[in-house]
C-alpha cells in the first residue's frame, strides 16, 4: 500500500486533517522523477504555524523555480497524528507528492524559536534518521538548517549535518545543486561536508571542536583542520528591491495565523532596541521601492484572490514615506473591497491615524508596545519611546473609535527595580484614564475601554547588547508577576503573562552551548513535544533531563562576563562584538543611542563586516 | 437599472479536498471567485462581502457528488463560461459541474432542500439477496432509536426511522439511503452507522470518509428533484 493510501485509514481519526493533506492552491507538485534533487522543507511546528512564515514559502517558491529540484513540505504532526503515525508505521511524509522523508537528498528545518527544539528530534526521528550528524552516513538525507535562531546554533548542533547562516534566498540553490553534485561523484558524506563548508555562510559543526582551557573553561569554537573558515558570515541579499519574491504564494485551506497576502516592504531595522535579536540579525535596512511594492501586490493579488494584503517589515511605520506608499495602495484597491493591514504600529499619533485611514476591517484592538514601565528603563533599553507619544498614540485611537487597546511590556530588564513594575501598572491606569475621559465625551457609541497588559519576561539572546546580562531567577519573575497580578485588577484591566519555567528554558537554549544537544535528547524521549504550547509544556521532564545530564539551567541564565568567550564567538553577523560591548554600557548608564537612519553611522560595522549598505527608497542614507 | 444574475451551481467535492471543511470551502470558494475575475456582488456595510450561498454542510472526510451553492452576479455571464473560468481556479477534488441561472427570488439552498442520498461503503459484505434481507429487517423495525449528540443542550434519544424516506442496495456493500435533511428535520448518516452496527454483530461502524453524499434534493410528495430543476427554482 503506498503512503497516501495508508493515510486515508488515519485522516478521519485526527483533528484538522486538512493540515495533511496539501493541494492547496500554488502548491508546486512535480512529477516525482529519479534524476531531480529533492528538498523536503520543514517547519518544527504546527502547519498552520508554518504556514504564516513567510521566509519558509519564499525558499520553497525559489526551489521549485529550477527545473531540476523538486522541493516539498512537512510539518509537525499534532499528537493525535503522530500516534497513529506510529502505530500504523507511517514515516514523515511530504504533503505534496506523500513521499517519506527518507527519499529525499534533503531535509532543511526553518527554525524560528527555540522552543520547537523537541520538535526537530521528533520530526527527524518520524523520519526515520538517527537524531545525531555523526550517525548518519551519505545514504541519509542531508539535514540542514536556517532561519533566525540559527545565529546560536550550538544547542542543536549535533543533530545537523550543517546551517545555513544569513538570508539564504541568494545561496540557497547553488547550495542544493552542490550537494547533489558531490553526491554523484559517490563521495562519502565527510568528503561532502568539507566542500559544502567552503560555501560562504555555510557552518558544519562537526569541522569544529569546543575548545577549553586548563582549567575547564570554555575558550572557543575552533576549526578542525586547516583550510576551515574561522568564522562564518551571515549572508546579505544586497539588493532587495530586485531580490525575487515569490507571488503565486501558496494558500492554506486551514485558518491559519496570518491569513492574508503578505508584501515584504522592507528588511532590517535600525532602532536599535537593545533586547531586539531581529533588530541586529537582520540588519541593514533594505526598502523595496514602491514601484516595485505595488506591482508584487497587484500579482499575489490575482494570484491568490486575498481581500486583505498586509505590508510587513520588522518596522512597517519606519518605511520611507509610508503614508504616501499605504495610501496609494487603498485607492488602488478600493475598488476591489481589498483592505490594507499594518502589522507593528510604532507608538505615535501618525501611526493610529494611517492605521485608521486604510484599515477597512476595523480590529477591535490596537497593540503598542512601550516594552518598559518607566522612561529610566525605556532608555536602559533604547526603545525611543516618550510617555507622551504613548498617551497621544492611544487618544488618537480612542477617538477614531478602538476601544480596546494591548499594551505589551517586558519584566526582567537590566537595571529593573520595583519602581519600574509599578510604572507599568500607572502607565496601564492612565491609558485606562484616557480612554474613559474620551468614552464620556464622545456622542457616538462606544464600548466600554478596557486595556489588556501583556506582560512577556525578558530572555537575553545572542548578538544583543543584552547578551552578557543575567536572567531574573524563578523566584524574582514570580515577585514582580504577583505585584502586577495584584495591582492590575481595575475593572477595564486585565494582566497576562508567561509561564517564567517556559522564559527561563528558552533563556537557557537562547545563550546555550552543544552540550545542550543531549539534555533535549532526553527531555524528548520522556515525551516532550510542542514546548510553545501550554498545554504540553511540563518543567519536570526539562529538570529531569537536565540532571540526568549533570547540566545546570542556573550555569546558562546567569550574566556573562564581557571578555568571555561565547559559544556562538565563530559566526559573524556583522554587528561586531565592539559595538555590543559598548551599547551595553551605554545601556547601563541609561543613555540612549540614536538611529543610524537620522543621525549618521553608529558604528555598528555591519556595513562594512558584510560589505552591503543601507538601501533607502528616495531617501538618503546618512553613512558617514 | 443593473441586470444582475444569480447562479446556482452543482459541484463535487472528493479525494483529498474532503477533508477541508465547510467554512473553509466557503473562504475557498470567495478567493477562487475573485481569482476568476467574476463580476461580484457585495454586501453593503462596513466589512462588505460576496453574496454567496450554500447547502447544507457536508461534514469533514465524506465524499459530495452533488452539492450546490448559489453565487449573485451585478451582470449577466455565459454559464459555459462561468463553469469553464471559476473551473479553472479550483484545484483537483472540486469541480463544478452542472450550473443553471435562476430566478433572483427563488429561495435560498438551505430552505429549498429537504433530502439527501447517502451512499454506504460496508465491510460487510454478502450477496445481494442476503444483504437486502439484513437491510428489510432493520427498516421493518417500529423505531430505531439513536443517541443524538448535541453540544451545548447535552445528548438525546431519537428515532431515526420516519426520517428515512427509503434504503436500498445498489450492488453488495454499497447500500444507499435517501433521509431527510432540511433545518427542521435531519438524519445525520453517522446516526444510521450507530444504528445500523446497534442492530447486528456483522455490521461495523462505517467512517465519514466511507460514506458518499451522493446528492442533495427538493422531495415534493414522492417526487425527487434537483435543486438546479426548472420545477423547483423560482419557487
Amino acid at each position: 500500500m503506498n503512503l497516501a493510501d495508508r493515510l486515508e485509514k488515519i485522516l478521519y481519526k485526527v483533528k484538522n486533517p486538512v493540515r495533511y493533506i496539501g493541494n492547496e492552491w500554488n502548491m508546486v507538485k512535480k512529477d516525482w522523477a529519479e534524476d531531480k534533487i529533492k528538498v523536503a522543507l520543514a517547519f518544527p511546528d504546527l502547519y498552520e504555524i508554518g504556514m504564516s512564515h513567510l521566509g519558509l514559502k519564499l525558499l520553497y517558491h525559489i526551489l521549485n523555480e529550477e527545473e531540476d529540484i523538486i522541493c516539498e513540505r512537512t510539518y509537525a504532526p499534532w499528537v493525535d497524528m503522530e500516534n497513529l503515525m506510529r502505530e500504523e508505521g507511517i514515516p514523515l511524509f511530504s504533503l505534496e507528492n506523500k513521499k517519506a522523508i527518507s527519499d529525499f537528498d534533503i531535509f532543511g528545518f526553518t527554525l524560528q524559536y527555540e522552543m520547537s527544539y523537541t520538535n526537530i528530534t521528533n520530526m527527524l526521528d518520524l523520519a526515520g534518521l538517527p537524531l545525531y550528524s555523526k550517525d548518519r552516513d551519505e545514504s541519509y538525507p542531508l539535514v540542514v538548517g536556517g532561519g533566525s535562531i540559527v545565529y546560536n546554533p550550538e544547542p542543536i548542533a549535533a543533530f545537523f549535518d550543517l546551517f545555513f547562516i544569513g538570508e539564504a534566498e541568494e545561496g540557497i540553490v547553488s547550495l542544493v545543486k552542490k550537494y547533489r553534485e558531490l553526491k554523484d561523484k559517490k563521495l562519502n558524506k565527510e568528503e561532502i561536508l568539507l566542500e559544502l563548508s567552503q560555501i560562504p555562510g555555510v557552518y558544519v559543526p562537526s569541522l569544529y571542536d569546543v575548545v577549553y582551557d586548563n582549567k575547564g573553561r570554555f575558550k572557543g569554537i575552533k576549526p578542525k583542520y586547516k583550510g576551515v573558515k574561522e568564522e562564518i558570515r551571515r549572508q546579505v541579499v544586497s539588493n532587495l528591491d530586485q531580490a525575487y519574491y515569490p507571488t503565486k504564494i501558496i494558500m492554506p485551506y486551514m485558518d491559519v495565523v496570518h491569513d492574508r497576502a503578505v508584501i515584504e516592504i522592507a528588511r532590517g531595522c535600525t532602532r536599535g532596541c537593545r533586547f531586539c535579536a531581529a533588530g541586529i540579525s537582520y540588519r541593514p535596512v533594505r526598502e523595496r521601492s514602491k514601484e516595485t511594492i505595488i506591482r508584487l501586490a497587484d500579482e499575489i493579488l490575482q494570484n491568490t484572490g486575498y481581500d486583505e494584503i498586509s505590508l510587513t517589515s520588522l518596522s512597517t511605520m519606519d518605511y520611507s514615506d509610508v503614508a504616501d506608499l499605504v495610501k496609494t495602495m487603498a485607492r488602488r484597491y478600493e475598488d476591489d473591497k481589498i483592505s490594507i493591514s499594518l502589522p507593528s504600529l510604532r507608538v505615535d499619533r501618525f501611526s493610529v491615524n494611517l492605521a485608521r485611514e486604510v484599515q477597512r476591517v476595523r480590529k477591535t484592538g490596537l497593540t503598542f508596545a512601550p516594552e518598559a514601565g518607566t522612561q529610566r528603563l525605556r532608555d536602559v533599553i533604547n526603545k525611543g519611546v516618550q510617555e507622551v507619544d504613548l498617551f497621544d498614540a492611544v487618544q488618537a485611537a480612542f477617538e477614531e473609535g478602538w476601544s480596546t487597546i494591548k499594551l505589551y511590556f517586558m519584566i526582567g530588564l537590566p537595571t529593573e527595580t520595583m519602581d519600574d513594575i509599578a510604572g507599568i501598572v500607572d502607565l496601564a491606569k492612565r491609558v485606562l484614564r484616557i480612554g474613559e475621559e474620551v468614552r464620556r465625551n464622545t456622542t457616538r457609541p462606544m464600548k466600554k475601554i478596557q486595556v489588556n497588559v501583556s506582560v512577556s519576561t525578558f530572555v537575553p539572546k545572542a548578538f544583543t547588547p543584552f547578551q552578557w546580562v543575567g536572567m531574573d531567577s524563578r523566584e524574582e519573575i514570580e515577585k514582580k508577576q504577583k505585584f502586577l497580578k495584584e495591582n492590575l485588577t481595575e475593572r477595564g484591566l486585565s494582566f497576562s503573562w508567561n509561564n517564567p519555567d517556559l522564559s527561563l528554558l528558552e533563556g537557557v537554549f537562547s545563550r546555550g552551548d552543544r552540550r545542550l544537544a543531549r539534555v533535549i535528547e532526553s527531555a524528548w524521549r520522556k515525551g516532550a513535544r510542542f514546548d510553545g504550547w501550554g498545554e504540553f509544556f511540563d518543567i519536570d521532564i526539562w529538570e529531569a533531563a537536565f540532571i540526568e545530564n549533570q547540566l545546570e539551567q542556573s550555569d546558562y541564565i546567569q550574566a556573562r562576563d564581557l571578555e568571555e568567550d561565547l559559544p556562538w564567538d565563530h559566526i559573524n553577523v556583522g554587528v561586531s562584538k565592539k559595538f555590543l560591548q559598548k551599547e551595553y554600557k551605554t545601556a547601563l548608564a541609561g543613555k540612549l543611542t540614536e538611529d543610524c537612519r537620522q543621525v549618521g553611522c553608529t558604528g555598528c560595522a555591519i556595513c562594512f563586516d558584510l560589505d552591503v549598505k543601507m538601501e533607502l527608497y528616495r531617501g538618503d542614507a546618512n553613512v558617514n | 437599472m443593473v441586470m444582475r444574475m444569480l447562479i446556482r451551481a452543482e459541484f463535487e467535492k472528493t479525494d483529498e479536498l474532503r477533508y477541508i471543511s465547510h467554512l473553509e470551502l466557503m473562504t475557498f470558494f470567495r478567493r477562487a471567485f475573485r481569482r476568476a475575475k467574476l463580476p461580484l456582488v457585495y454586501s453593503k456595510g462596513f466589512n462588505p462581502h460576496i453574496l454567496f450561498s450554500m447547502a447544507q454542510p457536508l461534514k469533514v472526510g465524506m465524499t459530495g457528488w452533488k452539492e450546490y451553492f448559489d453565487l449573485t452576479l451585478s451582470q449577466e455571464m455565459d454559464i459555459g463560461e462561468f463553469i469553464d473560468r471559476t473551473n479553472r481556479e479550483l484545484p483537483s477534488g472540486i469541480r463544478i459541474n452542472k450550473a443553471a441561472s435562476i430566478p433572483e427570488k427563488s429561495q435560498a439552498l438551505m430552505a429549498t432542500i429537504n433530502t439527501a442520498a447517502y451512499i454506504f461503503r460496508m465491510t460487510f459484505r454478502n450477496d445481494q439477496e442476503a444483504e437486502e434481507e439484513l437491510l428489510n429487517s432493520f427498516l421493518a423495525r417500529e423505531e430505531i432509536l439513536v443517541r443524538r449528540e448535541r453540544v451545548k443542550k447535552g445528548d438525546i434519544e431519537i428515532d431515526i426511522r420516519p426520517m428515512i424516506q427509503q434504503a436500498v442496495i445498489l450492488e453488495p456493500g454499497k447500500w444507499l439511503f435517501q433521509v431527510d435533511s432540511s433545518s427542521e428535520r435531519n438524519l445525520r448518516p453517522e446516526e444510521i452507522s450507530k444504528a445500523l452496527v446497534d442492530f447486528h454483530s456483522d455490521l461495523e461502524f462505517i467512517p465519514l470518509n466511507r460514506i458518499v453524499r451522493e446528492g442533495l434534493y427538493v422531495r415534493v410528495g414522492d417526487e425527487l428533484y434537483s435543486p438546479l430543476d426548472e420545477k423547483i427554482v423560482g419557487r
